[in-house]
């Protein structure tokens, strides 16, 4: 049940009704209800896998009142290592267990030693990634102290099961439980805010990301028959289709979460106008990544503090290595992960990692021509990490790596279809239209248009590209993680 | 060591790392009051604490300090 489905409408209408009108008044009812619907919304995507959900909910509930309690703190910390282990060990076999297993066995295997190990039918839950580092935070930050354990079991499972970002994220850290335990008041300006937050999900995801996959798709399946221009072009709009796909249904998720008067935390924040590595990274994913910030990179920056910016050398690798397998198992994430990792040495050692500079304007509006130069620049290193990111195998992205420069660039054309126009179009629209709201949370936060004539042309100009261009596939490149 | 003495190594300290030589130290004071104290260069700023005043912090203390005023306390405790 994706949100630009029938079901997911339905859905949601019945939800919203039923939370704002005969439950208003009790929050406690509001949250029973919230984690019904929650389960009701996963169930009907995988109900296998729900008591699995259910039975790791109750134990880091557990185990948050465990530390919450623990007088000393030898016991303390065995018990946020035991929920680490249980958290990272569920991500593990459910998710990477066949990946080492053929890994080692083709190792051993090239070496000469024979193995008779094979893979399991292990079929991996939807959202997996997602929930077991809500699950994870959740230990750490009590162990941390930084949230306190909570007694109240609903208002823990909701905030691991709930619905518009079970899926598919944005991750929020354990700091979320206190917005399901305070008593949420309807607000028409927030509740409004979220639905233009959905019509430009909509725009992105349907009619962005779902017309640049038609073109992409089309290369990738026949890359060897491609030009390398061609191959160059599916390359950028890979880019887009990635980021649109994934920050649409980010969007999406924010703006159903302000419907029901939560405010989730933001997930992209315009990375296309990144001025390096480093940049995009803190407008890419930020949930993520802020994730693997707190958790992974910032114990490794201390772990490594006295071995100055090499030691934070390491760290960055590391951490973008786990950013990379975060994705998926399978060789090209990793690959994809310290492609990524090493593009940040040149910054750490310049400097200029540690620097935040703000965009700059000329005269017309437009980005300044040296930060326009970042701009293209990191947007051309990023593509070529989509190519990794994208490709099925090293060997499937290396040789078309290859083939951009080895076939004759103009020889074919780009590609058999012929440039998109009608795609590039949208992608230069979706462009536009968040360099004007850059400064924005989202593309239509049009507070600054007096006209209120105007502000309608603008929703009603999107809402007819939705339905005029859309593409109503129902499936999102992030729900495989 | 005393207190203000703690405080004037510490200012020294943050003017350096966070290149700013008019930051005036409080107990009160925290990242939000200044401009480049990000997670980055806090671990800066934590390794410099650590080789001026010849102490080591564990991860999880550092995780506890709210403010400058934390700092200083389990500066204070550790040469105690």
């Amino acid at each position: 049940m994706v949100f630009n489905s029938t079901p997911f409408v339905l859905f949601f209408v019945v939800v919203f009704f039923v939370y704002w009108f005969p439950l208003k008044r009790t929050t406690k009812a509001q949250n029973v209800f919230l984690l019904v619907a929650s389960y009701f919304f996963y169930g009907y995507a995988d109900w296998k896998m729900l008591p699995l959900l259910m039975v790791a909910t109750a134990v880091f509930y557990f185990l948050g009142i465990g530390i919450g309690r623990s007088e000393s703190e030898k016991k303390a910390s065995w018990l946020r290592t035991l929920g680490v282990v249980l958290g990272v060990g569920l991500l593990l076999y459910f998710k990477y267990l066949n990946f080492f297993i053929e890994s080692f066995a083709n190792l051993f295997e090239r070496i000469g030693l024979h193995t008779n190990w094979h893979s399991f039918n292990i079929i991996m839950p939807l959202g997996v990634s997602f929930f077991t580092f809500r699950l994870i935070s959740y230990v750490l930050d009590v162990y941390n102290g930084e949230v306190e354990p909570t007694r109240d079991v609903v208002e823990f499972a909701t905030y691991i099961a709930f619905f518009p970002c079970i899926l598919s994220g944005p991750i929020d850290k354990p700091k979320f439980i206190s917005q399901i335990h305070q008593k949420r008041e309807f607000n028409y300006e927030q509740a409004v805010d979220g639905l233009r937050q959905i019509l430009w999900g909509l725009f992105k995801k349907l009619v962005v990301a779902d017309n640049c996959a038609v073109y992409v798709d089309q290369v990738f399946s026949s890359y060897t028959d491609q030009s390398g221009s061609a191959l160059f072009f599916a390359a950028i709009l890979c880019s887009f289709q990635v980021y649109a796909d994934f920050s649409g249904y980010s969007d999406m998720a924010i703006g159903v979460g302000k419907l029901l008067g939560f405010s989730i935390t933001r997930n992209f924040n315009n990375p296309f106008f990144a001025l390096n590595v480093a940049d995009f990274w803190r407008r890419w994913h930020m949930s993520l990544t802020s994730w693997i910030t707190d958790y992974v990179f910032t114990p490794l920056n201390f772990q490594f503090r006295r071995w100055g910016k090499v030691g934070m050398i390491m760290a960055i690798l590391i951490n973008m290595v786990v950013v990379g397998l975060w994705h998926g198992a399978n060789w090209t994430f990793v690959v994809f992960g310290l492609y990524h990792g090493l593009l940040f040495v040149p910054l750490v050692l310049s400097g200029a990692f540690m620097k935040k500079d703000q965009l700059r304007t000329n005269r017309i509006g437009l980005p300044a021509l040296k930060d326009l130069g970042g701009m293209l620049l990191t947007f051309t290193l990023v593509s070529i990490g989509v190519i990794i990111f994208r490709a099925e195998s090293i060997g499937q992205a290396l040789e078309f790596f290859s083939r951009i420069f080895s076939v004759g660039f103009f020889s074919v054309g780009i590609a058999g279809a012929g440039i998109p126009r009608r795609t590039c179009l949208f992608v230069a629209i979706m462009l536009v239209i968040e360099w004007m709201q850059r400064n924005q949370e989202h593309g239509l936060v049009l507070k600054g248009v007096k006209s209120v004539f105007v502000r309608y042309v603008c929703y009603f100009g999107i809402l007819s590209f939705v339905f005029m261009y859309g593409v109503f596939n129902e499936t999102f490149v992030y729900f495989q993680f | 060591m005393e207190k203000r003495e703690i405080i004037e190594r510490l200012t020294a300290i943050f003017c350096e790392i966070f290149s700013d030589n008019t930051l005036v130290l409080n107990d009160d004071m925290t990242a939000a009051d200044v401009e480049n104290w990000d997670s980055l260069t806090h671990m800066m700023m934590i390794t410099k604490v650590e080789e001026v005043f010849g102490i080591r912090f564990k991860l999880r203390e550092l995780n506890k300090l709210k403010n400058v005023g934390d700092l200083c306390q389990i500066i204070m405790d550790k040469l105690s």
